[in-house]
């Protein structure tokens, strides 16, 4: 009784502590600034752009890394890194992709299959989480190696024949839509929203945010940090997992590449969207703004015709400006820049 | 404290890499370098191939193309792959040369153009023989070295030019694409894409409404051709890619957005794609043969190595020369479907038999 009482004194303290509250409109609100700002340009440019189609097709596009930079959110929060979602996805794309009706094998377990392949995935996360905690390794080689661990599971199932799949269901995510939108954006923005759920009023949500704030404050309180930790990660693996279900379903085949590039372009999303490498800051809501404005940037150098040999590094221009203008308000609190 | 330490053991670990290697290539040098051509029992050559992964289905059919040819000269192909990485791929090298190297044949895949001299010059040393294929520098001339039989690559500009040309055709002959390139800076994608221009200046009346790079990826491909169908709607008739993959992500796009009008054409032949021009959604692609490389590298090797072909009497242009290749269309589809080896390929006076002229 006396030792629980002061951990749930500080877990209250800290939520409704006022200090980072203030100020906070002003600094949240570059990145949906930034978004509105690139929207204007791209639709002032193109008309091809401001359709109503296209709107529909940036949505579409931006659901799989909405739900990848979903889970990664939980991880900088926490002040960790993630690489672990280019293995995870992969795993997670070839085993749903021979769970599902396919052409390699008789299994046809449909939904079932998605939710094997996700809880896969959720392990896969758990393994990073467990490394990190008990054997002391830090996240950023962690990740990596549970990548790699994905990678290698997933080569092994791939087994030399690509698994396409003709799962009616897992097919028709990427093709029905529902008010005008594909099933996969209506399960991206389920995850967002799930996401911002647990982070807003979930203990989990609440304890990822200080133990990037301030882990040793929390230990010293007597919150024991290494399960919530273990658990972030599990969560960041699960949503990586679906994530590798949703390219499967996109492609209609399980690529063992299903995440490639994915680790990056979700960090830089959540970065660009305002959550602090750091730890302790954004959140999915930040990240989501940020998913948008790398999908709308991406989709809009196409619409306006830019050449190929321009668009990554005019791409990379935009970003580096835009994390700028972002972070302008938190200069002189972040003296130390590394 | 960390950022002090890491840098300084990761130098040392660097140098003590580099010394070790040096050392291995020294020895390697002193010891293999002066075997004879021709001089080895057919029992104790060590057959080799290296590409990058096998779950890339071309690479899996080519170590599956060098095991058929091991197995037809009653040996065993070493299978090497290194997740197309530069170091992994060097450093696999390095293992194999410095055992025993008087009769070691290898056929490697290098992982790009700047990869190949170390290999080179590494098997020169070494005294094993060695064969490459895609990948190498232009400045760099297989003539200038003894152990390096043969280096074959693929006229990519024929190839761009080839699937151009069906999808002229699969159109009508008028109407506009779109051309998905693959990495920008690498000599397939520029080949090919220049052979796309070739096609182009052939029929006038096809119009390139626009390209952009999906670097090769099919889910890339998948993206850049939902917003190209945005952007362009009804205008695109046909979809060029510059290889199977993106075109498979091209063909989903094109599922998604409900459009089964548009002709699709790419390069590689991988099973999908073949699957998808025998079920008419894709009009073309082009075979390199996969298999066949897997055990041509191999067959050039084993043929100096043995002594029924001598390195000597290898003509200039067999050193470094461009393969026949395959249109594949629906008409002929089904006799690459399950690609099979042909022992008569790989017999030592005719392991020539598909160059196309040597690379200029």
């Amino acid at each position: 009784m006396s030792t629980a009482s002061p951990a749930e004194d500080v877990e209250v303290a800290a939520a409704r502590r006022p200090q980072p509250r203030r100020g906070v409109s002003f600094r949240d609100a570059g990145p949906p600034i930034a978004l509105i700002v690139i929207f204007a340009v791209f639709s002032a440019l193109s008309p091809d752009f401001r359709t109503l189609g296209n709107v529909q097709n940036i949505l579409d596009t931006a659901a799989v890394l909405a739900v990848v930079t979903c889970g990664i959110t939980f991880v900088l929060m926490m002040g960790s890194i993630d690489l672990s979602a280019p293995g995870i996805m992969g795993a997670s794309a070839i085993a749903v992709a021979l769970l599902v009706a396919n052409n390699r094998n008789d299994n046809a377990l449909g939904l079932v299959g998605v939710l094997i392949a996700v809880l896969l995935a959720a392990a896969l996360g758990c393994l990073s989480g467990l490394a990190l905690v008990l054997l002391k390794v830090p996240s950023f080689m962690t990740t990596l190696g549970i990548s790699a661990i994905g990678l290698g599971l997933a080569t092994l199932m791939f087994a030399g024949v690509q698994p396409n799949i003709t799962d009616t269901m897992l097919e028709s995510w990427a093709v029905d839509r529902l008010l005008g939108f594909s099933y996969l954006t209506w399960i991206a923005a389920a995850c967002v929203l799930l996401g911002w759920l647990i982070q807003r009023y979930s203990r989990l949500g609440r304890y990822a945010f200080a133990i990037g704030g301030a882990e040793e404050v929390l230990s010293l309180s007597g919150v024991k940090v290494a399960p919530y930790k273990i658990a972030v990660f599990t969560l960041a693996g699960a949503f990586y997992g679906l994530a590798g279900v949703m390219v499967t379903s996109q492609l209609s085949a399980g690529l063992v590449q299903a995440g490639k590039g994915f680790d990056f372009a979700a960090i830089t999303a959540a970065v660009v969207g305002g959550t602090l490498l750091t730890g302790g800051r954004g959140g999915i809501l930040h990240s989501a703004v940020g998913v948008l404005l790398i999908t709308v940037l991406t989709n809009g150098l196409v619409q306006v015709g830019v050449s190929p040999y321009w668009q990554g590094g005019v791409q990379g221009l935009i970003v580096v400006a835009a994390v700028a203008a972002a972070v302008i308000p938190q200069r002189r609190r972040n003296q130390v820049t590394k | 404290m960390k950022f002090t330490f890491r840098p300084a053991a990761a130098l040392i670990g660097l140098s003590l890499a580099a010394t070790g290697l040096a050392g291995c290539s020294e020895q390697a040098g002193g010891g293999g370098g002066t075997a004879e051509a021709g001089t080895c029992a057919p029992a104790d050559i060590t057959l080799v191939g290296q590409v990058r992964n096998e779950s890339n289905p071309y690479e899996a059919a080519w170590l599956d193309g060098g095991d058929a040819f091991a197995k037809s000269v009653d040996l065993t192909q070493e299978r090497l792959t290194y997740d197309g990485d530069s170091t992994k791929q060097q450093e696999q090298i390095s293992q194999l040369l410095a055992g025993d190297t008087e009769c070691l044949v290898m056929n490697i895949l290098p992982n790009g153009d700047s990869d190949t001299p170390p290999i080179v010059e590494g098997a020169e040393e070494a005294g094993a023989y060695l064969v490459t294929q895609w990948n190498k520098p232009a400045d760099l001339n297989v003539t200038d070295y003894d152990q390096w039989l043969s280096h074959i690559t693929y006229n990519g500009v024929e190839s761009g030019k080839q699937i151009g040309d069906a999808l002229a055709e699969a159109i009508g002959g008028s109407g506009g694409i779109i051309a998905l390139q693959g990495i920008l800076d690498t000599g397939a994608a520029k080949d090919r894409f220049a052979g796309l221009e070739e096609s182009l200046a052939a029929n006038p009346d096809v119009e390139l409404l626009d390209d952009q790079t999906a670097n090769f990826s099919r889910a890339e491909a998948l993206e850049v051709t939902k917003t190209l169908l945005t952007k362009h709607g009804d205008d695109v008739k046909g979809i060029w890619a510059a290889n199977d993959d993106m075109a498979l992500g091209a063909l989903e796009a094109l599922q998604q957005a409900g459009r089964t009008d548009v002709a699709v054409v790419g390069i590689d032949a991988v099973p999908d794609a073949l699957t998808a021009i025998e079920d008419g959604a894709m009009t073309a692609t082009v075979s390199s043969d996969g298999p066949w490389q897997g055990g041509i590298g191999l067959a050039i090797g084993y043929c100096v190595a043995t002594g029924e072909l001598s390195a000597e009497d290898i003509a200039d242009e067999d050193r470094a020369w461009f393969a026949e290749q395959f249109l594949i269309d629906q008409d002929n589809v089904a006799d690459f479907v399950s690609p099979e080896t042909d022992d008569a390929d790989f017999e030592c006076d005719n392991v020539f038999s598909r160059s196309q002229g040597a690379i200029s």
